[in-house]
Parts: C-alpha cells; structure tokens; sequence
C-alpha cells in the first residue's frame, strides 16, 4: 500500500509541474463539457454543476502533496494515517460538491446539512488531521510559497485563528447561512450558493487546522488545552440551534418546497431530520476532536519526557 | 471607530437613519405580491421545440414578451392544469395586454408527451401558452440553470408511472431576467398584480444572456 503510493508520488514527481498543470486544465475542461452539454446523461458521480474553483483547488491540493511527500526525506515523511486522512478529507470535501450529491442537497434541507457537515466539520476534520502544511509547501510552486509568507496573508491567518476571532466565524457561519431569509436566496442564487459553500469549507479548515496542530505552542498557535476548550465552547450553540430546528413545528425553509423536494417527506420531516443533524454530529466530532487534542497532550508530555532522559533535542 | 458612533446617541442616531431607510423601502404604494428575485437567478436562455410549429425556439424568440416559465406534463393530475387554469384566468382578465405574456409550459416527461398531445394540450387553456420539448439534456440544462428538481420513474404498467416536479413558475421580464417566483398556484390575484406591473415597465433593451 504504502509501496504503491510511493511510487505514484515518484511518478507525479517525475511530471514537469507544467505538464501536470495542462493535464489537469485539459481533464477541468473535458469535464465542464461534458456536464455542460449532457447533463441528463452523466452518471451520479459527476458533478451536477460543474466548479472550476473546487476541481482546481482539489486536483492541486492532491498533486502538490503528492510531488512533496517525493520529496520528503524518509525521516520526515508523515505517517500512513495521516497520509489516508489528508485524502480522505480531500475525497470528502470533492465528492459533497462536485458529485450529484449536490442535486440532492439543493432539493433536501437534511441533505444540505449534511454536505455542509461534511464541508465544515468532517472534510476539514481529516484534512488537518493529516496535517499537511510541510508537505504540501515542498510541493507547490516556488512563487506561491513566496506568496503564501507575504506578511499579509500572515497576519490574516493570525488573525482568523485567533481563538475568540475563529470561534465566532466558525459558530457565526453555521447560524448565518441557515437563517431563513439567508438560507433562502442562499440556495437559489448561485453566486450565494457558491461563496456559502466556499466559505465554510475554508472556515472549517482554518478551524480545525488551528485546533488539530500536533505540535505544542508556542509552535502551534494555542497550547493544548485552550484547544480542547474551543472544541468545546463551539458545541452548547450548535445543539441550541440543532434543537430550535429539529423542534420548530413551523416550516421555516420554503425553498425546498419552491425548488421541489427529491423525496417523499413533508417539509417539517425533512426540517426535523436537518435539525437532528445540526444538533448531534458536530457535537460528537467537537468531543472527538477534544479527544485527540488531549492525546497529542499525552504524546507531547511523553516526548518532552523522554528527551529530557536522553538529553537530545526536541523535534517539532 | 468615528466619534459618532462612540457614544449612545451616535448608536440611537444610526438607527434612526437605519429604520427610515428599511422603512422607505416598505413604503413604496405598489410592493410585489409574489417573491422578488432581481437576478438572483441567471437569464433565461433555453433550446427547445415549440410543439406548436415544430420549430427550434430560445429564449431571444420571447424577448420583449412577460414570460411565465412552468414545468410539467399532460398526464399531470391536478397541479398543472389547474396552473394553467388559473393561468389562463389571469391572462382573460388581463385582455389585451395580455398578448405581451407568453406561459411557457415545459414537459418534463418527453417520453410520453408527443408533441401533438402536448399542442393539443396547451391549446385548451389559452393561445399564449407555448409548449416546449426539449431533448433530455435540453430539459435538463433548464431545470438545473432554475434549480428545479423533476424525475420521471418509469414503471411497466403506465398508470403507476411517477412524474414529480416543482409547481413554482419563474416570471421574467421583457428582457429576459428573472423579477419573480410564484411558489403558490392558488392566488391568481397576486399573478395578476405583479404581471401589470411588469407589463408597465418599458424594455431596456439588455439582450445578455
């Protein structure tokens, strides 16, 4: 397994970065024909609108690993499991919105909230799991990496993962989209649609980037047990507006009876069900992610333990 | 922060500004009566059959007509005809401006609506309702570009055939651009309101699709 992702690495290595550039502009644009002109025909695992955004920003987001795992020395190459995370994230966060998946969550309230559990809480979950910053700097292009320590875009990740800062914009987009009058122009006008989707997809990566960092601080931004707080502090307004929903005896979200609902379900079943998924999800990966950050506490005491033994240096 | 807004009175005094203008927007004398859409969907660009002369026809064939889009089939129990029943009600009322609104009635079942049922259809309710059949690739570019949900679910037997489609209408203006929804089919009234409004404003003349 591991021996056949290597060697794909090396392969993607091998490519000139122009040469995967065109390769993978050429497939975008195969593929935005196709949906484009035969969009009755295509099988479900196509996407239903076509994004160049989410095509572009997946396709790079894998090939750029891949050229940088190639190019790790063996010593600092990251874990099996965080390699399968890192991807699985990735498949995730691509198979809710350029699937026909999609479909499905523009006709059924609990659908839609489960593409966006997935693009705001589960996707970014695995992706930061796995932890892929080093890898995927070593394997993008110079100019971006320059980029990307401009002192601009610094201070703006400082910024918005500023504890009280991420935690309100990641509480502050889960009630913002779904108030009503949002959530109704939100789900038809595609330009809406489209910064909604962007929006808690890259919140969430920023989110769970900031809290699931293996390293201590003041490596990481916040020590570890701040961490594990926030992943708390984000539960109590997500089950409040879970159980609004889910007890609402009022259909609150006529879009879905306007656009035409995909299956046989009352409005308030479906508000029911969407409601029970803001609610009892996100709670349980907040108390799985505070899990984990109390285990990289663990792992970090053992480490800092163990050096102090043998007197070596620690490493990040 | 300006000085303004440091103290209690600068806060009282934005919202002060702030109620007036929300309340000017609610004062207009003649608010729209079905939900304002002001492009938040895209034009209305289709390529379909009209089944009235068999030709080709798009979205530029309306322009400079009030176009009233709405999906459905012949073998449509009761949301559809009444639809167009009511339709047909609110074109008789508006007599003669009426000839600047075309209903275009799309089939979202094809397969069984040849097109001179489909014509013959359409034509029992009012001359200004076209019925369109499209390929299926056709129908479905336009229900994704309205994000409308349809399916057909074939069955042996005819009568057990499922078709499900939104009743919504999607209302454009002579040029073209989404203004309206009707998700209601039973409030003829507001239709008619809101299409003498339309019916008032000149064409601008905006032709991008």
């Amino acid at each position: 397994m591991t021996g056949r992702f290597d060697a794909i690495a090396q392969w993607v290595a091998g490519r000139r970065h122009r040469v995967l550039v065109a390769a993978v502009l050429l497939l975008g644009a195969a593929e935005f024909m196709a949906v484009r002109l035969y969009p009755a025909s295509l099988p479900l695992w196509m996407p239903y609108e076509f994004s160049w955004g989410v095509f572009l920003a997946t396709s790079f987001a894998a090939l750029w690993y891949l050229r940088g795992f190639a190019s790790c020395p063996d010593s600092r190459k990251p874990r099996r499991w965080r390699i399968a995370a890192y991807f699985a994230g990735l498949f995730l966060i691509y198979a809710a919105m350029q699937t026909h998946i999609d479909y499905a969550a523009q006709h059924m309230f609990f659908i839609h909230r489960l593409q966006h559990l997935v693009l705001h809480h589960s996707g970014p979950f695995l992706i930061a799991l796995g932890d892929p910053g080093g890898v995927l700097v070593r394997g993008m292009p110079r100019r971006l990496k320059r980029l990307l320590d401009a002192t601009w875009i610094r201070g703006a990740m400082a910024m918005v993962q500023q504890p009280a800062v991420a935690t309100l914009l990641f509480v502050g987009l889960i009630y913002l989209w779904p108030a009503p009058p949002v959530h109704f122009y939100a789900m038809l006008d595609p330009r809406l649609y489209t910064l909604m989707n962007w929006s808690v997809t890259i919140d969430g990566i920023l989110f769970w980037a900031l809290i699931l960092d293996p390293r201590p601080a003041p490596v990481a931004r916040l020590g570890y047990g701040p961490r594990a707080l926030l992943c708390l502090a984000i539960m109590p307004p997500q089950i409040l507006l879970g159980a609004a929903v889910a007890f609402s005896t009022r259909d609150h979200f006529q879009v879905y009876a306007i656009c035409g609902r995909i299956m046989q379900m009352t409005g308030l079943q479906d508000q029911q069900l969407a409601g029970l998924i803001l609610w009892i999800p996100p709670s349980m990966m907040s108390v799985v992610g505070a899990i984990i950050v109390l285990n990289f506490l663990r792992l970090n005491d053992e480490r800092v333990e163990a050096t102090a033994m043998s007197g070596s240096m620690i490493r990040a | 922060m300006p000085r303004i807004l440091r103290n209690s009175h600068g806060w009282r005094l934005a919202a002060i500004i702030f109620s007036s203008l929300a309340l000017s927007g609610c004062d207009r004398p003649d608010p729209w009566r079905l939900v304002e859409m002001e492009d938040r969907l895209p034009p209305l660009a289709f390529d379909m059959t009209s089944v009235q002369d068999g030709r080709t026809v798009t979205a530029e064939t309306f322009r400079g007509k009030i176009v009233v889009l709405e999906f459905g089939y012949t073998f449509c129990p009761d949301i559809c005809p009444t639809t167009l029943a009511t339709l047909s009600r609110v074109l008789r009322d508006l007599g003669g401006r009426a000839g600047d609104v075309r209903i275009l009635f799309v089939t979202v079942d094809p397969d069984r609506d040849a097109a001179k049922d489909l014509k013959r259809y359409v034509e029992s309710f009012a001359p200004q309702v076209v019925g369109l059949r499209g390929t299926p690739n056709q129908l479905a570019s336009l229900a994704r570009r309205y994000r409308v949900a349809y399916s057909v679910t074939p069955a042996p037997d005819p009568a057990d055939i499922e078709v499900m489609h939104t009743p919504t209408l999607f209302i454009f203006d002579r040029d073209g651009r989404i203004r309206l929804l009707s998700p209601r089919i039973d409030d003829p009234g507001s239709i008619e309101h809101d299409l003498r409004r339309l019916l008032d404003e000149p064409r601008h003349g905006g032709t991008e699709t």
